[in-house]
């Protein structure tokens, strides 16, 4: 097996400490830093995110596999050069003001860096404002935005208007999430797209960005 | 409300209990718990807790003092004081499905809730005869607005029913007008006295947290003797540790720091020790409530609350299921009937729903009507006398008779439950085999078409009607 097969194997593994030793090996060989995040880290987060998928892999395996990609992330992300990129895109995410609840949002978020996004997690209890704030400085690709309480639900709707009203509505997609939120519910805000899950809301994601 | 003859076996050991209440003693001294209302944390710094921020720390002689002031039981006054109830005690007092967003029948699907809904399940609670308490969000009616939904809510509840109602746990103003209008029905304006009129489920935010307007309702109901549900819903792997031993000590911890603010506020307000604790499903990261580890979690929420001698809120007919199917028979089955069984005293959540809190279906709500009424007499015992014995009888009829036609039979043949929905019937051909969900569907349509509402003042009618509509 190669390096780099071995670097899937351990990502699949959640194997932090052996990731990142055959990371920095490849690397003082001279393995190209895209390759290595390519063929190695994101093929293995991959992997994982579709026996995920398959109810092969629990949850908390696939956090300690996106922790173990991460490691590898650290040391070749400095290598790469001004044109190319580590990230597959950028997603802002966050609750919705008067929403404490944050489970299920960071959820979403660990799955989404495990498929290789930058995630910028604004936290819980947001008035509107500050998402319009947060795309203004990341300019992310996607807005990810959560709710629990169906006494929550309405501020969704709040704040994809304060995007609009800022004039940056259109420079994002918009996904919603939260046990509480359906597909007619996002079609009826004007979001475009809805997430039942992380990885319902990675693939989402992906599709947004290509 | 189903007055219950006999208790499983506790599922924790006295040592277990201990470990557990020693744990929670020390976590609540030294990590404290996050309570995010300013007059909340006075009252607790007020009553000797050490406050810190926003975190509350409490001393085992403060949580023993307090913890002792709670009532073992309490009644809940109806304004048809027939339909009272004790919560506590030998009682296990049922309410409906509480908070789905969604509601579904098997004809029409899985749609958003609305109040047409919220008035038909209300019917449907009111006719039943195992349904103690309605109100509260039985539904959630999505097309009213936030201002009005929660005097909507208890308005449907007093005029098509007179048993209990539950009130609102969203902030302070939302807590008085649910009081007002429940005053509005003994014929006052005010809560006058200690009669406790609503019920309310104020929730902790897991781990170790009470928001804002939970806790502003909890003041507001403990100041006024209303009572108050304080429940933890923790999700043992992501809102809690991966083991019951580990979410029980967590829950404890939350539950007896909101249980004790009652108690500073005014000693002796009645108050419920709760839970809906359950695991994560690990494959999915999703709530799962139709597993064993659930109906530990009931049996032991239940002990734990006997030990501090206060009534406790667990279980309910819940299924993960999305469809009225086997599952969701034999999950609320098992989730019921643990709860009866293992003495908790106040049941939330004992018909209607689906895939966990999400929907209330029609056709469940009158299947797990059933389920109830088949725990009730069960619950009832069996009645051992010189008649029930009947020896005499025995010997009598003897060896090789038939007992069909005696006086003793035909004395005691009501004695048994009669199925509402369960088939008893022969094969005969392929037209018996109608199934439950069908059964029940026409069921629920035939209670709702030939639903008489209770009588109601028309004078109260129109103060309760002004006062809504004032909102």
């Amino acid at each position: 097996m190669s390096k780099m097969e071995n670097i899937v194997e351990e990502v699949i593994a959640g194997n932090v400490a052996g990731v990142a030793e055959l990371t920095q090996e490849l690397v003082d060989e001279g393995a190209k830093p895209s390759d290595i995040i390519k063929d190695g880290l994101v093929a293995g987060m991959d992997v994982v995110g579709g026996r995920f998928k398959k109810n092969e892999m629990f949850v908390p395996e696939v956090l300690i596999a996106a922790k173990s990609m991460h490691a590898g992330m650290d040391i070749v992300k400095p290598l790469l050069t001004d044109g190319e990129s580590s990230s597959v895109g950028t997603v802002v995410i966050g609750t919705v003001e008067g929403d404490l609840h944050d489970i299920g949002k960071n959820l979403v978020a660990m799955m989404l860096e495990g498929a290789g996004f930058e995630v910028i997690d604004l936290g819980i209890d947001l008035p509107a404002d500050e998402f319009v704030e947060a795309v203004k400085e990341h300019q992310p690709d996607v807005v990810g935005i959560s709710a629990l309480l169906t006494t929550t639900m309405p501020a969704m709707e709040e704040t994809i208007k304060t995007l609009e009203e800022a004039g940056v509505r259109d420079q994002v997609k918009i996904m919603v999430g939260g046990a509480p939120v359906s597909q007619e519910f996002a079609n009826e805000i004007g979001a475009d797209g809805y997430a039942a899950d992380g990885s319902t809301a990675t693939d989402i994601a992906r599709e947004f960005v290509n | 409300m189903i007055e219950r003859n006999f208790l499983a076996q506790d599922v924790l050991t006295a040592e277990d209990v201990e470990m557990i209440h020693e744990a929670s003693m020390e976590l609540l001294e030294e990590t404290g718990i996050e309570i995010l209302h300013e007059e909340a944390r006075e009252i607790f710094a007020e009553n000797g807790a050490r406050v810190e921020g926003e975190k509350v720390y409490l001393s085992r002689e403060l949580v023993e003092e307090y913890v002792e002031k709670a009532p073992g039981s309490f009644t809940l006054h109806a304004r048809n004081p027939e339909n009272n109830v004790t919560v506590g005690g030998n009682n296990s007092v049922t309410a409906p499905g509480y908070g789905s967003p969604y509601v579904t029948d098997i004809e029409n699907g899985r749609r958003d809730s609305v109040y047409e809904d919220y008035i038909n399940f209300t019917k449907l609670a009111a006719a039943s005869d195992h349904v103690d308490v309605l109100g509260g969000v039985l539904v959630e009616p999505k097309d009213i607005a936030d201002e009005k939904r929660h005097a909507k809510m208890l308005y449907a509840g007093a005029k098509y029913s007179d048993k209990c109602l539950m009130g609102s746990a969203l902030g302070k103003k939302k807590a008085r007008d649910c009081f007002k209008m429940a005053s509005m029905l003994f014929g006052e304006d005010e809560i006058i006295d200690d009669r406790a009129l609503v019920i309310s489920l104020i929730s902790t935010t897991s781990p170790l947290k009470y928001d804002d307007r939970m806790l502003a309702s909890l003041i507001e109901h403990a100041k006024y003797n209303q009572a108050v549900i304080i429940a933890s819903l923790i999700m043992s792997g992501s809102t809690g540790p991966m083991s019951v031993a580990g979410t029980l000590t967590l829950q404890n911890v939350e539950v007896l720091a909101g249980i004790v603010l009652t108690q500073m506020i005014n000693p002796g307000a009645p108050v419920v020790y709760g839970s809906a604790s359950t695991i994560t499903d690990m494959q999915t990261a999703n709530l799962t409530v139709g597993s064993p580890a659930y109906v530990k979690f009931v049996g032991a929420t239940a002990q734990l609350a006997r030990y501090y001698d206060v009534p406790s809120r667990a279980g309910g007919s819940t299924t993960d299921s999305l469809m009225v199917d086997s599952q969701a028979g034999y999950e609320s089955m098992m989730n019921f009937m643990t709860a009866t069984n293992h003495g908790v005293n106040f049941i939330l959540h004992s018909a209607g729903l689906l895939e966990n809190y999400m929907t209330m279906s029609y056709e469940k709500f009158i299947i797990d009507d059933e389920i109830l009424g088949m725990v009730d007499s069960y619950q009832q015992g069996i009645e051992v006398n010189e008649d029930t014995v009947a020896k005499e009888l025995i010997a009598k009829v003897g060896p090789g008779g038939h007992y069909l036609a005696e006086a003793h039979t035909m004395q005691h043949m009501r004695d048994f439950r009669t199925p509402t929905i369960s088939q008893r019937a022969t094969y005969t051909s392929e037209e018996d085999l109608v199934s439950t969900v069908e059964s029940a569907n026409q069921k629920w349509k035939d209670i709702i078409a030939d639903f008489e509402a209770p009588e109601l003042d028309p004078e109260i009618d129109k103060k309760l009607v002004d006062y809504m509509e004032n909102l």
